[in-house]
C-alpha cells in the first residue's frame, strides 16, 4: 500500500497493510533538513523540501504545510512578530480586533498573495512531488483559534461571558472564511484538511457545545463536501469535550496527551479514527525508543484499531532520531 | 453589615459590579480592607483555582474570576498602602524573552494576587534585563517564569543566569511552568521550583513565602 492508500483505507474502515504514520513535523523537519525556520514558514519551495525529506526519511504516510496559526491572520492585518528561527507569533496586546467595530469592516484576506497564498503553493507543489503516494495535509485554523488570533485570546475568553452575539458572529465569519481557504488548498492538491482549533481546550463544555462545535461541524462538512478527509486538531486536555469532538464528523481527530485514548475511544464510538497522544515532551522527546515503543504499545491498546501513529501535538524540536524511528518502526510492524 | 460570604460569591461567580459594590459597602461600614482579602478574596480565589483544577471551571470562568477579584481589590488598595498591610509575598511575573504566549502566565497571575501576593506583572516576551531591573526595584521575593515553546524554554534559562550574575539569584525563589516545563528542566536549568498549573503555582509561592526570611 502506498502511504496515501493506507490513510484512505483506515479511514473507510477497511484492511491496513500497517498502522498508518502521521506525526505533525514543522520545526523537527525544518531542523532535520538544515534550514532556517523563518525560511519554513516564508518561502513555500523551502517546507516542501523539508517536508519531503522528514516524510521519506521516516516513512510518513503524509505532508504537511502546517507551520504556524499566522497565516490568515497576517493577511487580515494581524500584527505578527518575526523570529529568525521559530513560528512567527500574532501580538496579542496589538490585536486586529481590539475594538469590536473593526470587525464591520473585516474582509476575507485575498487568496492569490500572501501568507495564504504560499501555503496554498506549497500544497500544490507537495502534491506534485508526493500526492500520488501520500496524503497531502492542507491547514485552515478554526473558529476558536482563528477568532482568539483575530481577538486576542484573553480578551476572547471573556467575551463569551461578555458578548456571546459578538462571538458566535466572529465564528461564522471565521468559518465562512476557512472554507474559501480550504477551497483553494483542495484545488491546488490537498487530500486532506486538518482543522487546529487549540483554544478551544480551554473553554469547557457548555461554550464548546453551544458556540464551537456547531461552526466545526459546519467546517467538516463543507470540506468533506469538497472531496476530501478531514482531521481535527485541538491540542491541550479536550477531556470535556470529547464526545462533541467526534460528532463533528471529522474523519481524523487527534488527541493530546491530556486527553486519553481510552476516554476518545468511549466518547467517540468504534468508528472515529483517532491519532496520538504520546506527550511530544515528556514521551518522544524526553524518551529512548525502547520507552518511546512502549507508549505506543499502551497507545495501541487503548484505541483499539481505527488508530493513527503520532504524538499529541508537534514533534518537538530536539526529539532525538532515534525516537522518531521508534515511532515509525512502531507502525511499519504492527498491522491494522 | 457586610456581607463577606456575598463578596466571595461575587467573585466566584464573576460578578465584577457586584464585588465592587460590596466591597465600597463593606470599606464604609468600616471592615478592615485585610480581613475582606483574607475572608472573601482569598477564599474565593482558592475555590476557583480548586474548580479549574477540578474541571468545573475553564479559562473563561478563571479569568471572569479574577476580573472580579481586581475589582473588589481596586477600592481597597489606597486603604492597604495607607496601613502599610503586608502582602503574602512579591512575585515578579512574565513570559520570558521571544515568546508572547501569556494566557497561562496570566492565570498565575491573577490567583496569586487573589492568593493575597503582590504581584508584579511584567507581560510577555520579557528580556532577562527587565526581570532583573524589576526585582531590583521592587525587592520581589519571587521571580515566576512562563513558557509555551520548546524553543523558548532556553530563555528561563537565560533568565536564571541572568538574575546571578547580577548577584539576585540568592534573593529570590525561582519558579517555572509552561505546557511544555517539566520539573526535570527546571532541575536542570537551577529553578527551585515548578509547577504544572496555576494553582498549584500558588502553592508553590505561598511554600516560598512561608521559607522565606
Amino acid at each position: 500500500m502506498t502511504g496515501k492508500e493506507r490513510v484512505q483505507a483506515m479511514v473507510n474502515g477497511a484492511a491496513v497493510d500497517r498502522l498508518p504514520l502521521m506525526p505533525i513535523t514543522m520545526m523537527f523537519a525544518a531542523d532535520c533538513a538544515g534550514v532556517r525556520y523563518r525560511d519554513y514558514v516564508t518561502r513555500h519551495d523551502v517546507l516542501v523540501e523539508a517536508q519531503l525529506a522528514v516524510a521519506e526519511r521516516f516513512g510518513f504516510d503524509y505532508v504537511s504545510v502546517i507551520s504556524d496559526p499566522a497565516r490568515e491572520a497576517a493577511d487580515l492585518g494581524a500584527v505578527v512578530e518575526w523570529f529568525d528561527d521559530q513560528p512567527p507569533a500574532i501580538v496579542e496586546s496589538r490585536a486586529l480586533l481590539t475594538e469590536k467595530a473593526a470587525f464591520q469592516s473585516l474582509r476575507f484576506p485575498d487568496f492569490s498573495a500572501g501568507r495564504v497564498r504560499d501555503r496554498i503553493e506549497g500544497v500544490r507543489l507537495l502534491a506534485r512531488h508526493t500526492g500520488a503516494e501520500r496524503m497531502v495535509e492542507g491547514w485552515v485554523e478554526g473558529p476558536c483559534a482563528m477568532a482568539a488570533d483575530l481577538r486576542g485570546l484573553n480578551t476572547l475568553m471573556l467575551d463569551l461571558y461578555d458578548d456571546e452575539g459578538f462571538v458566535r458572529e466572529l465564528f461564522e465569519f471565521v468559518v465562512a472564511m476557512e472554507v474559501e481557504f480550504a477551497r483553494v488548498q483542495v484545488a491546488a492538491g490537498a487530500t486532506l484538511i486538518g482543522i487546529g482549533d487549540a483554544a478551544a481546550s480551554l473553554i469547557g463544555p457548555k461554550f464548546y457545545a453551544a458556540l464551537v462545535q456547531p461552526l466545526e461541524t459546519k467546517l467538516v462538512a463543507a470540506i468533506r463536501e469538497m472531496g476530501v478527509m478531514t482531521r481535527l486538531h485541538i491540542c491541550g486536555n479536550t477531556r470535556k469535550i470529547l464526545t462533541g469532538m467526534g460528532a463533528t464528523g471529522a474523519d481524523i481527530v487527534d488527541l493530546d496527551f491530556l486527553s486519553p485514548l481510552k476516554e476518545g475511544r468511549a466518547a467517540m464510538g468504534p468508528r472515529q479514527v483517532l491519532l496520538g497522544n504520546m506527550d511530544p515532551v515528556r514521551a518522544l522527546r524526553d524518551g529512548t525508543p525502547e520507552s518511546v515503543t512502549a507508549v505506543l504499545e499502551r497507545c495501541w491498546d487503548e484505541a483499539g484499531p481505527r488508530w493513527i501513529v503520532g504524538a499529541g501535538c508537534e514533534v518537538t524540536r530536539g526529539t532525538p532520531l532515534e525516537n522518531v524511528e521508534a515511532m515509525a518502526a512502531f507502525a511499519r510492524s504492527r498491522h491494522g | 453589615m457586610a456581607d463577606l460570604e456575598e463578596l466571595r460569591e461575587a467573585i466566584l461567580n464573576g460578578d465584577a459590579r457586584r464585588a465592587d459594590s460590596l466591597t465600597r459597602e463593606a470599606i464604609a461600614q468600616g471592615v478592615e480592607p485585610l480581613a475582606l482579602i483574607n475572608q472573601s478574596m482569598v477564599p474565593a480565589m482558592d475555590e476557583a483555582g480548586r474548580r479549574f483544577e477540578c474541571e468545573e471551571y475553564f479559562v473563561p470562568e478563571l479569568l471572569l474570576a479574577a476580573r472580579a477579584m481586581k475589582a473588589a481589590l481596586e477600592p481597597l488598595r489606597p486603604l492597604l498602602a495607607a496601613t502599610g498591610a503586608r502582602a503574602a509575598g512579591k512575585v515578579v511575573i512574565g513570559t520570558v524573552k521571544g515568546d508572547l504566549h501569556d494566557i497561562g502566565k496570566n492565570l498565575v497571575a491573577s490567583l496569586l494576587e487573589g492568593g493575597g501576593f503582590e504581584v508584579i506583572d511584567l507581560g510577555a516576551d520579557v528580556s532577562p534585563q527587565k526581570f532583573i531591573d524589576a526585582v531590583t526595584n521592587s525587592g520581589a521575593n519571587i521571580v515566576a517564569l512562563s513558557a509555551l515553546l520548546t524553543v523558548t524554554m532556553p530563555s528561563m534559562r537565560n533568565t536564571i543566569e541572568a538574575l546571578k550574575q547580577a548577584g539576585l539569584r540568592d534573593r529570590v525563589k525561582v519558579m517555572v511552568g509552561g505546557a511544555p516545563v517539566t520539573q526535570q528542566f527546571a532541575d536542570q536549568i537551577g529553578a527551585d521550583g515548578y509547577s504544572e498549573n496555576a494553582p498549584s503555582a500558588v502553592a508553590l509561592a505561598r511554600r516560598f513565602a512561608g521559607s522565606a526570611a
